[in-house]
């Protein structure tokens, strides 16, 4: 194919007239924005909403620690070694509580 | 009246219905982009919707500086590129079949000033640029149909001016390749 006949296409082909829109299209797309699941920006998350998502996690982090403490309490008098509770205030006693400690 | 920058910053304040106003306005432009690259009335129908509802969709990125028209435009053309990708699998067979009778009879007809309706055209190239990629044909419908210059396709395709250029050159060889077939057959 010649560039004159190439030219001929191409200028024909600008000359054709597109499809008229319909009387209700811009109604059609106003139907459509609105089925449209709406877009929101993402909400800033404070510190006191992440503390409450995290909440059940940390209650339960809490009580398996003091579970496991009580256990090893018991496991521990059971096999003859030493009382950790006795162990504990031993502690507090001898270097937390007493005036000369600081 | 109020101009687009006026019922944009409306519909940024929540006016949805005032988005109607903008599709009235723009919607020839759309249909004639999509019309270039979908012959069937109801998908560029279905292309011109996804397009307004895309630029709804977008408000919130588009500069109020450059006119709303540009813009719109922009997302025609990339729907309209999307919408060849996906259709790109099933059309690439080229055959006389969906040829009608004046566009067969230019094609094989050696007279140069023999005439050719603009029906028959779009046919004839449609047919052709089936044989071209999404990217390619969008590319010489834009420099050669649309008259717009590099720059412009640079603007609308994202692409370099070498990239394009060299794009123009390659589709348009393409094209003509196709076109020599067509009329062969």
């Amino acid at each position: 194919m010649n560039e004159q006949k190439l030219k001929q296409l191409f200028d024909a082909a600008r000359s054709e007239t597109a499809p008229a829109p319909p009387a209700d299209f811009a109604a059609d797309v106003l139907r459509a924005i609105r089925q449209q699941k709406p877009v929101s920006p993402p909400q800033a998350i404070s510190v006191f909403d992440q503390l409450n998502l995290l909440f059940p996690k940390l209650a339960w982090a809490a009580v398996a620690v003091i579970a496991l403490g009580i256990a090893a309490d018991y496991g521990l008098a059971a096999a003859g070694g030493p009382d950790l509770s006795d162990g504990l205030s031993q502690i507090s006693t001898q270097w937390l509580l007493t005036p000369d400690a600081f | 009246m109020s101009d687009d920058a006026e019922l944009l910053e409306r519909i940024r304040g929540g006016a949805l219905d005032d988005f109607a106003e903008i599709v009235q306005r723009h919607q020839a432009r759309v249909f004639a982009i999509l019309h270039r690259y979908e012959r069937d009335v109801q998908k560029v129908e279905d292309l011109a919707q996804e397009t307004f509802v895309k630029a709804w969709r977008g408000l919130e990125q588009f500069d109020r500086r450059a006119p709303f028209e540009h813009w719109i435009s922009k997302i025609a053309v990339r729907v309209a590129l999307d919408h060849l990708r996906r259709e790109k699998r099933r059309q690439n067979e080229i055959g006389l079949p969906e040829l009608g009778e004046d566009a067969l009879d230019w094609l094989h007809n050696d007279d140069e000033k023999s005439e050719l309706a603009g029906r028959a055209a779009a046919e004839i190239l449609e047919l052709a640029m089936r044989q071209l990629s999404p990217a390619d044909r969008v590319v010489i419908t834009m420099q050669e149909i649309e008259g717009r210059n590099v720059k412009e396709i640079c603007a609308v395709t994202g692409a370099s001016n070498v990239a394009v250029r060299v794009r123009a050159l390659r589709a348009r060889a393409k094209l003509k390749q196709a076109l020599e077939k067509l009329m062969k057959l």
